[in-house]
């Protein structure tokens, strides 16, 4: 896998558009078939005297049609391609047309015996609400999927700012603010926190399995990549109510909620630093680091503010 | 002038005449800084050319500290993540700056590494101008700014160069060395980038930005062969020892800090008409009693706390006549009273 799409696009770059029912061009498509209904309003109806031009109208079902196009746009620009992209554009799409046929009818008066306008507006409206209600039904199956990935990284509540860029994991604010709900909620929990240890990395010179070293001597993508590999590993190891986050550089932190006693917390540390030690991560030419890890843990102490525990906890590490 | 006052001018200043920089001078050649701060982001996965285009850049022979501030405010907006100094800092020294980096790299041990980048610091440390403090029980690296820096980017700069050294003395020595961090600014809300990159003893709200290291703790260090500090010794890259303007102006008040001279014996110091002098300084934003401030605030601070001398022998270092005067004057500089800071 590259560097560059393990981040996923650059942050500044101009917005890509998703493909619609495999067609890239779906905007310039569109944008063809609103000039051929404006073709065919010019070539077989009657344009109407300015005088006769109602300003509301035109005001209201103008932004219609304008609000349709910002909200496919924002949809096509935030979303990957594939069924539920379809639905939703296709959808708006239909929205669109028959939103455009209804303002361009503010403009031109068709003759008694010409139906398709008619005929235009009361298809393409109701379809395109129907295939934008069927998109939204396939996007909450498609959340609820994706929740399942989520599960271990995020609890009770989303907080997009937090998310750590490299791991996908929150950080350590997330952490903090889920360690104040345990404690409202007056709720036993175990914290443990994880550091890399120099362990035995396939290349010459001083710290060479360490998050640094691998940085020095390969490059920071290959240390990002080892970090992502931990996140993965960490997350298998760790029950479906428990929570990772990165604290900062090579540190991890879980809350455990319901785990209850100094021993137990312990053990589950062990059995972290344990899984850690079982990695070996294969980079790029030939490098192979098997990291080692050292963790410790606590209890969650129900008086103490959040962030002052995890501070204690890389304190302890770091000696 | 006592001993003690003597030992800090010497310890703490570069022998005079070094070569002088401005924010805009352009002497920072593009494949020092400004490559590794464009690699970073590169492998972060935000291009390059973008960055350039948010920093108002085209890249150049050589950039000025102005631009390399530039850069990295750029780079402040577009990776906001609250890692980004502390990495950067890591992968920064010894750095890709020819003779000096090599020489860092090569250094026999801690404090010759120290010194070598406070005396190179023009290339090791454009923005930031580190200077060593060593005591029998401790060295201790004061940071002072080197062309000034505006408050939205201090913080940024010293956690760099702060993670850049501390990182060096961990990759060249194997091992944690127990620094102590002091920062002039407000503890931040959440400690975490510090606490995991630079060490758990960290100490917000002081004078100044500093780090301690306690020489009763055992230092491994790999011995070097010094032949790139050998050739900057002979003069081989004589703009590295360069010195940004505030910096060379600390340099100058420091040996005087009794007499505390005024604008137009410094102007002629550095050979420049007084108004130019002043124009310069409010160009790099202050003036010069605020730089007098500062020095006599460090030094009154050094004697109080290293030296541990009383009020009254600080306020006779200091050419005060009376007690009440300097703690008037002590209350300016640092906001408290003289009684209060032990």
């Amino acid at each position: 896998m590259k560097a560059s799409s393990l981040f996923g696009p650059s942050r500044l770059r101009p917005p890509a558009f998703a493909p619609v029912l495999g067609v890239g061009h779906f905007g310039h498509a569109l944008a063809l078939a609103m000039a051929l209904q404006l073709l065919a309003f010019a070539l077989a109806a009657d344009a109407k005297p300015v005088m006769q031009w109602s300003g509301t109208d035109i005001a209201g079902e103008g932004s219609l049609v304008a609000m349709a196009a910002v909200w496919l746009a924002q949809l096509r620009a935030s979303r990957p391609g594939g069924r539920v992209t379809d639905w939703l554009c296709v959808g708006l799409a239909g929205l669109l047309l028959g939103q455009w046929a209804d303002l361009l009818d503010e403009f031109w008066r068709l003759p008694k015996a010409v139906v398709w306008d008619n005929v235009l507006e009361s298809t393409l409206l109701p379809l395109g609400a129907l295939c934008l209600t069927i998109g939204l039904h396939h996007w909450r199956l498609e959340q609820r999927a994706l929740g399942e990935q989520l599960v271990k990284r995020e609890r009770l509540f989303r907080e997009h700012r937090s998310v750590d860029a490299v791991t996908q994991l929150g950080d350590a604010g997330y952490m903090a603010a889920q360690i104040a709900i345990e404690q409202q909620q007056g709720r036993p929990g175990a914290l443990v926190m994880l550091a890399l240890e120099d362990g035995v990395g396939e290349g010459a010179g001083e710290g060479a399995g360490t998050l640094a070293g691998i940085a020095r001597d390969h490059g920071l993508a290959e240390a990002d990549r080892l970090l992502q590999a931990l996140t993965h590993l960490l997350l298998l190891n760790l029950r479906a109510q428990d929570l990772l986050c990165r604290y900062a550089g090579d540190r991890f932190c879980v809350l455990m909620p319901g785990i209850a006693g100094t021993d137990a917390a312990a053990a589950a540390a062990a059995h972290l630093a344990g899984a850690v030690a079982s990695l070996a991560h294969h980079g790029a030419a030939g490098l192979c680091v098997r990291p080692h890890a050292r963790a410790v843990a606590m209890s969650i102490d129900p008086a103490l503010p959040p962030q002052d525990q995890l501070l204690a906890l890389a304190r302890r590490l770091a000696v | 002038m006592s001993v003690g006052d003597l030992q800090l001018g010497a310890a703490l200043c570069p022998p005079p005449g070094a070569a002088v920089y401005q924010l805009g001078t352009r002497c920072l050649p593009w494949d020092h800084q400004a490559s590794l701060v464009l690699e970073f982001a590169r492998s972060r996965g935000v291009e390059p050319a973008v960055l350039l285009e948010a920093a108002g850049l085209a890249p150049a022979a050589s950039i000025s500290p102005r631009e390399l501030l530039a850069l990295l405010a750029a780079l402040q907006r577009l990776m906001p993540d609250a890692d980004t100094p502390f990495v950067l800092g890591q992968l920064s020294l010894p750095g890709h700056c020819g003779l000096p980096s090599h020489a860092l790299a090569q250094a026999d041990d801690l404090r010759a590494a120290l010194r070598l980048l406070c005396a190179h610091s023009a290339r090791l440390s454009p923005l930031l101008t580190p200077r060593l403090i060593e005591r029998p029980d401790e060295l201790i690296l004061v940071w002072t700014d080197a062309c000034g820096l505006g408050a939205a980017q201090r913080g940024f700069v010293v956690d760099m160069q702060m993670s850049a050294v501390t990182a060096l003395c961990r990759w060249r020595g194997g091992q944690v060395l127990p620094w102590r961090y002091s920062f002039n600014r407000t503890r931040p809300r959440d400690l975490a980038q510090h606490a995991v990159f630079l060490g758990a003893d960290l100490r917000f709200g002081c004078q100044f930005d500093a780090m301690r290291l306690p020489l009763s703790a055992p230092m491994r260090w790999p011995a070097g062969h010094g032949m790139a500090a050998a050739a900057l010794a002979s003069g081989a890259d004589p703009a590295s020892g360069a010195r940004g303007l505030l910096a060379a102006l600390y340099d100058w008040l420091l040996p005087r800090h009794r007499e505390a001279p005024p604008l137009d014996a410094a102007a002629a110091a550095f050979g420049v008409s007084a108004a130019t002098l002043k124009r310069h300084l409010a160009a790099h934003g202050t003036h010069y009693q605020a730089e007098v401030d500062l020095v006599r605030g460090h030094v009154a601070l050094y004697l109080m706390l290293l030296e541990g001398r009383g009020s009254e022998a600080v306020a006779a270092a200091l050419g005060f006549q009376d007690r009440s005067n300097f703690r008037r004057s002590f209350k300016r500089w640092t906001g408290l009273l003289p009684a209060l800071i032990r």
